[in-house]
Order: structure tokens, then C-alpha cells, then sequence
């Protein structure tokens, strides 16, 4: 009798614990929504972990103009730091950018964790990246770009041999796409846009595989030598970088993406950018 | 009647797609076959090996005046589509539609069912991860059908994609993903992160070229940077200020300036004067020039540091300058300078890392490619022991050789095997009859000449 009697009032304990753990749950929502309402104030602060206290570290590669690069002064600037700024004020913090880190380095970054907080940076969100970190809703459609020199009469058919060089950045779309459209010519992952333009532009690749919206900005400002051969329907989504030990933070993250859609703040940040709200 | 054409289109397409497998298909039905591929999953490699998790993109364009509700995929069997996830995009020429969908996986085929009609006009295209060849490899068609308003169509044949059957390699790999204790040690994020076993097996194998290449690179680059070095060394010693002032300019420069620097200068700079080198040749001359900056200031240090008693006694024995330098003191030189030209060699050979950024496909470049498909650091680690298998033996060298000239130093020990080469030299000075039989005894010559007198005995 006496242990039926304890094991029902460990029984109860537990359903009673449980009860207790759920409410806490709701009642953690029910508070989150009002303060998410009056722009996020400290209350749920406590509900997802920063990497330091009150600011939102962002970690990206920075030679991607217009997303993200340094400008003539050394300040990073683009239209992913203003979009991550405006997330980090609808969040009630400030807005930190680690130093230039290489872009295939970012998902391992943020999946370890502890360096940054978020990754915003021109990344597309595929599959298999999901394996590895969370992403938030989509921020920007982009599509992919082949480029040659200005003075090239190649085609998309002519570049898939083996004695050709087509330049990318490590690890991103392009990178792949090559593998998967080129499979012949000799894929030459670079650590940096700016080195694969030269290189086209000087002639040491015959083609670099890389973002149309870079593309389009990069031979507009500085390699008016290059061309779009083609523009690459890919229509891919960029998308900003959790870990997924983090979901509170991601769900602050989309939270506030969703507001600044909402309140035009996006489409400001890309007339800023792009000149237009249609991209 | 409509069934019929549509069979008839398709056996039409089917012979065309034959004929031509990389030309696009005609715009026969409503929706087109563009294109399929494959991401290649072969690690360190670019093939895609049946059997294993990869990522088939197929992309169809829907005709004018159709609409398409759903598509099924179907590829031969043994192919497998079962937990993959799929990505559907829908794009009005390069903006993306908002596009919704359902995707069933059902053994070889996948189903995907479109919330909304992809409307006429557009590039649909479906992204499936995590699918799977069949195992024995070959070419693969995708093949299937299609939904538009007027019923059910077969899909036109898409290009064959090119798929292998496992390698021992990876068949090694994917032993090592089943066993208990991989899982285990791969449990711990570091461990997991840093010294993946799968992985080191794979990096070891694909990062061996790679490897290759830096030795070579340096190799080839360290004959040429002893000579110049040597040169710039004599030209800093020379009594002629202008000369001086040339050599100083040239290891200042040299030195002081980041190698990334000067491989960028020479990667970017030089074709745009339309100097077009192959790049491995390229990064030869930059390892070449740079290393040659640094062994002239080690060349110069360890020619000074011969004692200044070395040239007296040379100049007693008749020598001229340049006698002096390649009998006496260069040979000299050399052995003090083993060491320290050792570790400029390991210097070297590590900074050849830096190439990688210029896209030659040397030890990182390829770590960096296999990271970047994988997401894990160990290919990295790989590169470490891979430069470990080229620095440690150096290293070692370079303390034994160290530790003998110390002990020589001390005068204690065994003389140096150095002390061969300059028997060697005095006998090439007797043959010249340059050196005169005189009483000098200074410390260093006074070998030579005892040399000298042992080989005049042997005769």
C-alpha cells in the first residue's frame, strides 16, 4: 500500500511538475507578445543567449558589395548591415560586426557558436547548409551570374572544357553550380570576389560563377572590362544564419524581419541599395 | 486523340533527346525538360557515386497557354528518393514566383503537387537533397510526367547525368559511418568537428596532390633562391656603395613586405602587362624570390661570421678574393649555415599555403574545397599532419646539425663531416700549385694545409 501511495505521489509530482513547466511555457509567449508589440523591450531579452550581452554579433565574409563591404573609410556598410542594424534595433540592441571572415568558414562558425550571434551575409539558404545551422525566413531573392571579359566571345557551352578556368567564391551557390553545369572545366574556388573579377579581368580565368546582384554592382562600379554572359535563373533566397541551439533567437530574428517588411523599412533599405523594391 | 500525340511527342522527344543529348529539347509539351543534374558527392572528388546522398536538380520550363499542377520524377531503378527534402522554385524569367508545393517520395519517383499552377512562361525548378543514384552507376535519365489541365503527360527524358559506382574509398567511408565507435567519438563536438575519422581517410587521399604540389613548388623555387641568395649575399658585402645600396633595396624590400603581398603583385600585376605564366611556374619564381631575400641576409650573416684571421691566412697562402671565398670561407659558411637555411626551407614550404589564395591547387586549396563541401575541420587537420610529414623530419635535421656544430664549436666531439670538403678543396689547391709551402699555422687553414700535407704523403 505505502508504495502505491508513494509511487502515485511521485506521479502527481510529475504531472503537477509538468503542469507547472508548461504554463511557464505559455505564460513566457503570453508576455513575449505585448513586448514584441512596443519594440522589444528588455523582457525578452532573457529568452534566447547572445554572445554578448546587448549587442547582436553578426559574422560575415566582407568583399560581397552591395551586401556587405568595407568602404573607403573601413566601415562596413551594405544593404545586409542596414537590414541587420534595423533587426538589432527592433530587438532593442546594437549591431556588431566581427572581423572579415572567409565565406565558407561562416556556417561552421555559427554552428559551433560562441563567435557570433548571427550570419548575415548574402547566404543562400539550401539544404544542406539546414543540415548544419537554422535560417531565418528568406530577406532577398537572388539569382546567379556567369561573367567573362568584356572582350570574350565564349558561351556557356564553350566554358564547360577542361582547359578553361572559371573563378568562384569557396562554398557558395556558384561554387556548385559550376561542379554541377561545368563539370569539365576546372573549377577555381577563391577566398574572395574581388580576386576572381581581376582574374577574369586579367585573363588568368576565363569566367567567375557568382551572385547577379554582386555581379551586376562589382562590373558596374569597378570592372567595366566584364560582362554578364548569362544570368542564371536560380532564383534562390537569401536567408540569415542561427545556430540551432538558438531558436529563441531566431524567432526574435524572423520577429523582427517580419516587422520591418511590414513597416517599409525593407523597401527602404532596398531603394537605398538596388534603386528599387523590386529584386 | 490527345493521349496519342502526346505519346507520339514524347517518343519524338525521346529520339531527339537521343540524338542530341545536350541540346535542348524542342518545346513539344507543356512543360519542357531543360535540364538535370547532380551535385557531385564523391568526397575530395567530383563524381557523383551512386548509393549515396546527393542532390539532383531538374528544371522544366511550362509552354505557353499551359499550366502544371504536379510532376513526378522517376529515375531508374535502385535510385531512391525516400527522406530527401525538396525545394521548389518557380521563376518568372529571373524573379522568383511565390510557389508552394508538396513533395511525396515513393521509392525511384518523387511526386511534387503545387499548391498554386505554375503559370505559362515559367522556369520551374525542383531541387531534391539527399537522394540517391542507383548503386552500380552509369548514365541516368530522369523521366517521369507531368499534370496540366488537360490531363497527365510523360516528361521528356532529361540529359543523361553521369553517375559511378562506389569506390573502395568511399566504400572505406562508409564502413567507418557504421560503426559504433566513429558515432561515438564523433558524438564529441570537437572530436566530431576537428579529427572526424570519414573524413581524415578521405582528406588524406584527395589533399596527396595538393600535397605534391607544395613540395614540388618549393623544391623547384629552393635552387634558384640559394643562387640568388648567395648573389644578393656577395652583392651586400661588396665594396662598391652603389651595389650595396642595390642588394640592401632588393632584401628590404623583400623582407619587409608581407609574401601575401608579393603573390598578389606578381599574380595580378603581371598579367596585366600581359605577362601570362602558368600559375605553378608562377608561384616557383615568388617562392624563388622571396625565400632568396631571406637566405641572402642568412648567406651574409654566416659569411661575416667566418673570422676575419680565415682571410689573413687565405691571403698568406696566396689566394685572391674570390679563391678565398669558394675554398675558404664559402665552405665554411655552408656549414653554419645549415641550420638556419633548414628552417628558411620549412618556412618556405609552409608559406606555399599562401598560393592558395591565387588559385593555385596546392595543400590548403584543396583542404579548403573539402571543408567548404563538408562543413568540418578536419580536411584542415589533414593539411596539418600532411606539412607535419615534411617539417618534422626538417626539424629534426635541423637540431642534429645544431647540436654538431655546437659540439664542434665547444671543440669537443668529433670534427664536423664538413671537414671532408675542405680536404677535398685543399687537394683541388695543390693541384693548382696556388698554395705555397709556408710555416703559417692559423687555426682553420692550418687544417687545409695539414690535409694538404696528408694528400702530398698519399702521392
Amino acid at each position: 500500500m505505502t508504495t502505491m501511495n508513494r509511487r502515485n505521489f511521485i506521479a502527481t509530482l510529475g504531472i503537477a511538475g509538468s503542469a507547472a513547466l508548461l504554463a511557464g511555457c505559455s505564460n513566457d509567449t503570453a508576455e513575449q507578445e505585448p513586448a514584441a508589440d512596443d519594440a522589444a523591450e528588455s523582457t525578452d531579452e532573457a529568452s534566447y543567449t547572445l554572445v554578448k550581452e546587448g549587442v547582436l554579433t553578426n559574422v560575415a565574409e566582407l568583399g560581397f558589395s552591395p551586401f556587405e563591404y568595407i568602404d573607403d573609410e573601413g566601415t562596413t556598410v551594405g544593404f545586409d548591415v542596414d537590414l541587420s542594424n534595423a533587426i538589432a534595433e527592433k530587438m532593442g540592441l546594437t549591431c556588431e560586426w566581427l572581423p572579415n571572415q572567409a565565406f565558407d568558414t561562416l556556417v561552421p562558425t555559427i554552428q559551433q557558436g560562441g563567435k557570433a550571434d548571427i550570419c548575415i551575409a548574402g547566404m543562400t539558404i539550401t539544404d544542406e547548409r539546414l543540415e548544419s545551422v537554422d535560417f531565418s525566413d528568406p530577406y532577398l531573392n537572388s539569382n546567379q551570374a556567369l561573367i567573362v571579359a568584356a572582350s570574350s566571345d565564349a558561351t556557356t557551352e564553350s566554358l564547360n572544357a577542361a582547359e578553361v578556368q572559371i573563378a568562384c567564391q569557396t562554398g557558395t551557390t556558384g561554387d556548385e553550380w559550376i561542379q554541377e553545369n561545368l563539370p569539365n572545366a576546372t573549377r577555381v574556388p577563391l577566398a574572395d570576389v574581388t580576386a576572381g573579377m581581376m582574374g577574369v579581368s586579367t585573363g588568368s580565368y576565363q569566367a567567375m560563377v557568382i551572385d547577379l546582384p554582386v555581379a551586376q554592382n562589382m562590373l558596374a562600379q569597378s570592372f567595366s572590362d566584364l560582362k554578364v554572359l548569362e544570368e542564371i535563373p536560380t532564383g534562390e533566397q537569401y536567408g540569415i544564419a542561427v545556430s540551432k541551439d538558438n531558436p529563441e533567437l531566431l524567432a526574435a530574428v524572423n520577429d523582427a524581419l517580419a516587422q520591418i517588411e511590414e513597416d517599409g523599412t525593407m523597401d527602404e533599405i532596398k531603394q537605398k541599395w538596388f534603386g528599387t523594391t523590386e529584386i | 486523340m490527345q493521349h496519342r500525340r502526346g505519346a507520339l511527342l514524347v517518343a519524338l522527344a525521346l529520339a531527339l533527346t537521343g540524338a542530341f543529348a545536350l541540346a535542348a529539347p524542342r518545346p513539344a509539351q507543356a512543360l519542357t525538360t531543360e535540364k538535370a543534374t547532380a551535385r557531385p558527392n564523391e568526397d575530395g572528388g567530383s563524381s557523383v557515386i551512386g548509393g549515396m546522398d546527393t542532390r539532383l536538380t531538374w528544371e522544366g520550363t511550362v509552354e505557353p497557354g499551359e499550366e502544371v499542377t504536379s510532376v513526378t520524377l522517376t529515375l531508374p531503378e535502385g535510385s531512391t528518393f525516400d527522406h530527401s527534402t525538396t525545394r521548389i522554385t518557380a521563376l518568372d524569367g529571373l524573379s522568383r514566383m511565390d510557389v508552394t508545393g508538396e513533395a511525396v517520395p515513393a521509392g525511384d519517383s518523387i511526386t511534387v503537387t503545387f499548391d498554386q499552377a505554375i503559370p505559362e512562361g515559367s522556369l520551374l525548378r525542383l531541387e531534391i537533397t539527399n537522394m540517391q543514384f542507383p548503386s552500380k552507376g552509369g548514365d541516368v535519365v530522369v523521366s517521369g510526367s507531368y499534370e496540366a489541365a488537360d490531363g497527365t503527360h510523360d516528361l521528356a527524358d532529361s540529359p543523361a547525368i553521369a553517375t559511378i559506382a562506389n569506390t573502395p574509398l568511399q566504400s572505406l567511408v562508409n564502413w567507418l559511418d557504421e560503426q559504433p565507435w566513429v558515432e561515438a567519438w564523433n558524438s564529441n563536438q570537437f572530436l566530431g568537428m576537428f579529427l572526424r575519422p570519414q573524413l581524415l581517410v578521405t582528406s588524406f587521399s584527395s589533399l596527396a596532390p595538393g600535397w605534391l604540389l607544395c613540395l614540388g613548388i618549393v623544391v623547384a623555387a629552393y635552387p634558384f633562391a640559394i643562387a640568388l641568395g648567395l648573389l644578393f649575399a656577395m652583392l651586400k658585402i661588396s665594396k662598391w656603395k652603389i651595389v650595396r645600396a642595390v642588394a640592401v633595396v632588393y632584401i628590404n624590400v623583400l623582407r619587409g613586405t608581407p609574401l601575401f603581398l608579393q603573390i598578389y603583385i606578381m599574380f595580378f600585376g603581371l598579367p596585366m602587362l600581359n605577362i601570362n605564366i602558368d600559375n605553378n611556374v608562377l608561384g616557383i619564381i615568388v617562392m624563388a624570390i622571396n625565400s632568396s631575400a631571406y637566405l641572402a641576409e642568412i648567406f651574409r650573416a654566416g659569411i661575416q661570421s667566418i673570422p676575419q684571421g680565415q682571410y689573413e691566412a687565405a691571403s698568406s697562402l696566396g689566394m685572391n678574393y674570390v679563391q678565398t671565398m669558394f675554398n675558404v670561407i664559402l665552405p665554411q659558411t655552408v656549414r653554419r649555415v645549415i641550420p638556419t637555411v633548414t628552417s628558411d626551407f620549412i618556412t618556405a614550404f609552409k608559406d606555399t599555403s599562401l598560393l592558395s589564395s591565387v588559385g593555385v591547387m596546392e595543400l590548403m586549396m584543396f583542404s579548403k574545397n573539402l571543408t567548404t563541401v563538408t562543413g568540418n575541420i578536419t580536411p584542415y587537420v589533414a593539411a596539418g599532419i600532411f606539412y607535419l610529414i615534411v617539417t618534422l623530419p626538417l626539424i629534426k635535421v635541423v637540431g642534429i646539425v645544431e647540436e654538431n656544430i655546437a659540439r664542434s664549436e665547444r671543440g669537443a666531439g668529433p670534427r664536423p663531416k664538413r671537414r671532408a670538403d675542405i680536404a677535398d678543396n685543399a687537394d683541388a689547391l695543390v693541384g693548382k700549385g696556388a698554395a705555397e709551402k709556408n710555416g703559417v699555422a692559423e687555426e682553420g687553414v692550418a687544417r687545409a694545409v695539414v690535409a694538404k700535407e696528408v694528400a702530398a704523403d698519399a702521392c
